[in-house]
């Protein structure tokens, strides 16, 4: 049987306020195969956003274990887990997040900088996949002179720059109008057809039928 | 993270705010140059006296009246003045052979009248065997002669600034000046030195002890004939001198002692200046790490982003520290620039420059500025959640 890409074994989270204990993850265990297009549905509050931050390892969950490709990171440092963002999870965020006054190109090229790929390799790489998201001529283009679309698409690129194992996308069309937002969606219907995994985190559950599994939540579990 | 790529991205980072980069460099750059540009003037003044005092003649030794040197009330030299004309005479018998010459010196400030014109004058009496120890030169005229000084002879050299305001364009010598009330012929001019020695009128001691009433000198000049002798020389003029004199009643000293003694008081003034200055550069200092700080809050976004895409927080931190140590050297750079533009522009008044010390300390602090006042923003960069990073949206 294949190994998942990405795995938790009934991940725990839980938050303290003051005195009160808020568990937003209750027990969950999720497995995503290489080349599947997984969305991760909730409502505010159902704790899609924790369970995203975990597959992300950008947090570590109070129980429970997270996986990728088979070895538990859950007890990683740091400096291992930023090494396995920046090679094995590519983010996508609603809001973009590129570095302001910085062109297109350069911020592709950002998470190569964190990497070990070679300085040589780094503007051919970013190129070749600003060509890819059709900003082939906006190579040069500070992120300030680009639509909305047009920075998402260099987010994606960026995504995609280390070649991960996952896009993690939060959201990526809710800063977009709906026709923008639709482009979006095919390219990451085409990513995924060329055989990126992709999972797509939203409230929306109409966007989310786009995919071809969907994990629902509701307060701090699995509904579906 | 290579650091090469770490420093390209504070580069960035501080390009995108040009103009509050330069504000926050505004500190440093004020800092260095305040330190920097003081420490020359000083070392400027230092090197005008040190070239006037060697202009006077080398290997000098002055006897001084009272326990004078540097620490002392300088009131004294003048209320207990005991050094008169049987000193110079206890010298020459007792020490002469080891001397070039001895010359007692008489300073007073007087007006000094020609005619409708007058002109306030150090006048300087002396003995004709003064040109052995200090260099007169004798722009037209005369020096007066030994017998002058032995009949106390109404004669007087003035200086080149004396010429100009007195007598303008017209021959001094042979002319009458007037000091108090009583007439002296102009016998010589001097030549220009600048500075003081241009204002002097000089004349015999014995002239200014019987005609201006002075007794007492206010030194004696002397010089020993083999310079490597010259602390056993001081050492028996004093004896010579203690046969007549109390031990506080005089004081020999040396060119170099006294040279190092102005050097002395030019370095603590230098400190002391460069210290000052550094308080500025502290300032600087705070100056960074505020804008740091809110620079790190400003960019909590790409603090978050960065981490995601695989920054450590140690590539966090060491980004936000070179951006201040950027900061603070690059002005520390540009303050010691405009340090050595001021010493350029002051060379025609004077001879200024920058010490090597100063240079290293100044850039050492700007460095230490820097990393002082650059690691706590950056350690608060560094510690930043990225969840917490990225919701703030």
């Amino acid at each position: 049987m294949k190994t998942p890409v990405i795995q938790t074994k009934n991940v725990t989270k839980i938050y303290k306020l003051g005195d009160n204990e808020i568990g937003a993850l209750k027990g969950v265990t999720i497995d995503i195969y290489e080349g599947e297009f997984v969305a991760i549905v909730g409502k505010s509050g159902s704790g899609k956003s924790t369970l995203m931050h975990l597959i992300g390892l950008l947090d570590t969950p109070t129980g429970g274990e997270v996986l990728v490709k088979g070895k538990n990171v859950t007890q990683f440092k740091e400096k291992e887990l930023a090494r396995i963002r920046n090679k094995e999870i590519g983010f996508v965020f609603q809001s973009f997040n590129l570095l302001r006054r910085t062109s297109a190109l350069e911020n592709v090229m950002l998470p190569l900088k964190y990497s070990d790929v070679p300085k040589s390799e780094w503007k051919k790489r970013a190129t070749e996949l600003l060509e890819l998201v059709e900003l082939g001529d906006r190579l040069n283009n500070k992120s300030n002179e680009l639509s909305g679309g047009q920075r998402q698409r260099v987010a994606i690129a960026r995504a995609l720059v280390n070649t991960p194992s996952i896009i993690l996308a939060d959201e990526p069309t809710g800063n977009l109008d709906s026709k923008t937002g639709d482009e979006i969606i095919e390219l990451f219907k085409s990513l995924n057809k060329k055989g990126t995994t992709i999972i797509l985190v939203t409230h929306d559950s109409d966007l989310a039928k786009i995919a071809k599994r969907q994990i629902v939540l509701k307060d701090g579990l699995l509904v579906k | 993270m290579k650091f090469s790529s770490i420093l390209n991205s504070a580069l960035k980072a501080l390009g995108v705010n040009k103009t509050r980069t330069f504000l926050t460099m505004l500190g440093v750059i004020i800092g260095v140059f305040a330190v920097v540009s003081l420490v020359s003037l000083v070392k400027g003044i230092e090197n005008f006296i040190v070239d006037r005092f060697n202009s006077l003649g080398s290997n000098l030794l002055f006897i001084a009246p009272g326990r004078s040197g540097f620490n002392s009330d300088p009131a004294i030299a003048f209320t207990n003045n005991k050094l008169e004309e049987k000193h110079v005479d206890l010298i020459r018998e007792n020490v002469g052979s080891d001397l070039v010459a001895v010359a007692p010196s008489i300073r007073l400030g007087k007006k000094v009248i020609y005619k409708t014109k007058n002109y306030y004058s150090t006048v300087v009496g002396t003995n004709e065997d003064v040109r052995d120890l200090v260099s007169v030169e004798i722009d037209k005229g005369e020096y007066f002669t030994k017998e002058d000084v032995n009949v106390s002879a109404k004669v007087a050299i003035i200086g080149p600034s004396l010429v100009k305001e007195l007598f303008g364009d017209s021959n001094p010598l042979g002319q009458s000046i007037k000091i108090d009330n009583n007439s002296f012929i102009v016998v010589g001019t001097s030549v220009s030195k600048g500075g003081a020695q241009d204002d002097r009128v000089i004349m015999p001691y014995t002239t200014m002890q019987d005609v201006l009433k002075v007794k007492n000198f206010s030194n004696i000049v002397t010089k020993a004939k083999n310079p490597d002798d010259i602390d056993l020389v001081i050492k028996k003029i004093e004896l010579a001198l203690l046969k007549d004199l109390d031990k506080e009643d005089f004081t020999v000293l040396s060119q170099a002692s006294v040279l190092d003694s102005f050097k002395n008081i030019l370095n603590v003034l230098s400190i002391g200046l460069a210290a000052i200055a550094g308080i500025s550069l502290f300032v600087g200092g705070i100056g960074i790490m505020n804008i740091m700080l809110v620079s790190v809050n400003e960019r909590v976004q790409e603090i978050g982003l960065r981490k995601a895409l695989g920054a450590t927080s140690k590539d966090i931190g060491v980004q936000f520290l070179i951006e201040a140590i950027f900061i603070s050297v690059l002005g520390g750079l540009m303050g010691l620039g405009l340090g050595f533009l001021v010493t350029v522009l002051s060379k025609p008044w004077l001879n200024a420059e920058i010490p090597w010390w100063a240079i290293f300390l100044a850039m050492g602090f700007s460095i230490a500025v820097g990393l002082g006042f650059g690691t706590y923003p950056a350690l608060k960069a560094a510690k930043k959640d990225p969840i917490e990073a990225l919701r703030f949206e």
